[in-house]
């Protein structure tokens, strides 16, 4: 149980720099996932973390400890690798017990120990199998039992379910944030499935090209992203990017595009900076924000024609073509629109968000 | 690495192909065991028999070659006139504890190539095969002056030495093939489990136990075959079996039916340990080819 404290952290291999000063504190006992697409410094943040890579610049800490000379068995960290790395000659309690072993626990330690760690995992009946001998997902709850049947400071989970087929991923989303909470013990879990993360964390890092881009609950990044990119990454289906000209009437501020008018909620109009005002901005809006309506509404809306419907059991998703972009509709699947006619879509401007043209950075 | 059987399908030239391939394999195998088998044989024939020939083109009698009665005399004079059970010993040692050394030592000087990068490592390496690639008869005359000095011509520490030179090198380019095929994971997952360097190396050992095998078995067949070292290096009293085989054939009488048994005794324990292990070495060799 510790605090993990990333401070001004590079990483470079050779001249690339792969991890660009990194800062990131994570609570004692939290769950804390690091998203981000590859090649944006996720694992290598956590080797480093694990003390399998040297830390180019900067500080760790653990709680008050400062521990970036430390080898990684000094470190008190258990981690899971992506393809889980079992001891492919030892059955699968000893592969349990093999950080029991190297640290001279007794006997009867470990066979305590290691059923525990098996019978919460429910791979008691797996125990004299060897890895060759296991699926998937039995091969990735072993990996588990490796690390939890140590109680160390702090969890490194490497993308652990990334190559299970999608219903078994589904169901150990819910059995690993369980688990963590049951021990709490901090864990740091890297992804880039933003379902996982969104669905599992108490905090997310978002890391993109190496640098921070953004840190907040799933909640905050999902409703108030910093950044066009951090919005587009989070969220599926993906948000919708329209550029439109930003037109300043007077009190108000209206958004301009070929296929529609609509100005900007009062409260909205204060948080663009002047220079904003007169320009061109990127809207983002999600798909479940926007409704859509084969007859013209009374308030400001988007014309456009339908290009195609995909109906996603309990919803419909709906691609209306607009003149230099599409944009996608969440609906029920009800909705008796066709490709070819057109629709029109209202926004709720409570939902969406306005983003710089330039440098994606966001105003709402 | 499992071979795949590829489809093909023949047409009549490459069936007859085929045909002349197969005699041409049972050519080959006459060929190749024949001086085995007349070797064997002779070595329980008495003197008299041994020379017995049939005529020029009397094919039908071949039966002359297997007409004797056994006998052990030759067998007698090797191990009690002529100490060969000494021998025997001499080459044991030589072989297995060259063989022993150079893969102690040769795997951890291929796992320290294999995993770690520093400067002028491929220099390094291409350094540790070129010794292997120099001719040994090159090096004999220095080597010997070399070893003279030291006190360690005639006997076994020397020439197990001799032999550790050409099958270290040897070692450590097979091996580090091996280490390369090995994913990083499993060290790094034994390190964070609380291993040190050295215990994450123990414990991806037994991965490459079928290469290490393989590489054993060719270290103790070079050292036991070998001539050259063991009678240089090794004259007087570290005598190995190829040289004492040697010394059968005197000014005065070559002793032929000794030699035979000589012979006989020098290639069955190599015969007998490649039919042993014959299933593991393709594997032992192959493993380091392919990255899968």
């Amino acid at each position: 149980m510790a605090t993990v404290t990333i401070k001004n952290v590079w990483k470079y291999y050779g001249q690339t720099p792969a991890v660009k000063d990194l800062n990131i504190t994570c609570p004692d006992g939290s769950f804390v996932s690091i998203l981000g697409p590859s090649g944006c410094g996720k694992s290598s943040t956590m080797r480093m973390l694990a003390g399998l890579e040297h830390i180019s610049a900067g500080d760790v800490m653990f709680d008050d400890v400062r521990i970036n000379d430390l080898a990684p068995k000094d470190r008190d960290v258990a981690m899971v690798f992506e393809n889980y790395a079992l001891y492919p000659h030892k059955t699968v309690y000893e592969n349990i017990a093999n950080p029991l072993r190297l640290r001279n626990a007794s006997d009867a330690t470990i066979k305590q120990r290691v059923s525990g760690a098996a019978k919460v995992l429910e791979i008691e009946h797996l125990l004299e199998r060897r890895p060759q001998e296991l699926s998937g997902g039995q091969k990735q709850r072993v990996a588990i039992g490796r690390a939890i049947v140590r109680e160390p400071k702090l969890f490194l989970f490497d993308e652990p379910i990334a190559h299970l087929d999608a219903k078994l991923r589904a169901h150990m989303r819910g059995e690993i944030k369980h688990l963590q909470k049951t021990l709490g013990t901090t864990m740091i879990y890297v992804t880039h499935d933003q379902l996982e993360a969104l669905s599992m964390a108490d905090y997310i890092a978002v890391m993109h090209e190496g640098e921070l881009q953004q840190w907040g609950t799933p909640s905050e990044i999902f409703n108030h992203p910093v950044n066009a990119w951090v919005a587009g990454f989070v969220g599926e289906p993906a948000m919708n990017f329209v550029t439109a000209g930003l037109v300043g009437e007077g009190d108000q501020v209206i958004l301009t595009h070929a296929d529609f008018e609509i100005p900007l909620l009062p409260s909205q109009v204060g948080r663009l900076n002047g220079a904003a005002k007169t320009g061109f901005a990127r809207m983002g809006v999600r798909p479940d924000a926007l409704s859509i309506s084969m007859t013209k509404p009374a308030e400001p809306s988007i014309t456009g024609k339908i290009f195609v419907n995909e109906l996603l059991g309990g919803d419909m998703l709906v691609e209306v073509q607009l003149k230099d972009c599409r944009m996608r509709i969440k609906t029920t699947p009800e909705f008796a629109g066709k490709p070819g006619e057109t629709c029109h879509l209202t926004v709720n401007r409570d939902k969406w968000h306005i983003f710089d043209a330039g440098d994606g950075h966001a105003y709402f | 690495m499992a071979s795949r059987d590829v489809v093909h399908y023949d047409t009549p030239l490459q069936r007859i192909l085929r045909i002349l391939a197969a005699v041409f394999v049972v050519f080959y195998l006459i060929w190749t065991l024949l001086p085995f088998v007349v070797m064997f044989v002779s070595s329980f024939k008495d003197l008299l028999a041994a020379f017995k020939l049939p005529a020029v083109g009397d094919w039908s009698g071949i039966g002359v070659f297997f007409d004797f009665t056994p006998t052990l005399t030759h067998y007698q004079t090797l191990f009690y006139e002529n100490n060969f059970s000494r021998y025997i010993l001499n080459s044991l040692i030589a072989a297995g504890g060259s063989a022993l050394i150079s893969v102690i030592f040769g795997s951890l000087a291929a796992y320290s190539l294999s995993r770690v990068d520093f400067r002028g490592k491929a220099d390094l390496f291409f350094w540790i095969i070129s010794t292997r690639m120099a001719p040994v008869v090159a090096v004999m005359v220095p080597l010997f002056a070399i070893f003279r000095s030291l006190d360690l011509v005639g006997t076994l520490p020397g020439l197990i030495l001799a032999y550790t030179t050409f099958n270290l090198p040897f070692a450590i380019w097979i091996l580090k093939g091996f280490f390369d095929n090995v994913p990083y994971g499993i060290e790094e997952a034994q390190m964070v489990d609380g291993a040190t360097r050295l215990q994450a190396f123990w414990s991806i050992l037994p991965l490459v136990a079928p290469g290490i095998g393989a590489f054993l078995v060719l270290c103790v067949l070079f050292a036991w075959n070998d001539f050259l070292f063991a009678a240089i290096i090794g004259s007087g009293g570290a005598k190995t079996l190829p040289v004492a085989t040697r010394e059968l054939v005197q000014p005065q009488n070559i002793q032929w039916g000794a030699i035979m048994a000589a012979g006989v005794v020098t290639t069955a324990p190599m015969m007998l340990l490649g039919l042993v292990i014959r299933k593991y070495l393709v594997t032992g060799l192959t493993m380091g080819a392919v990255k899968e």
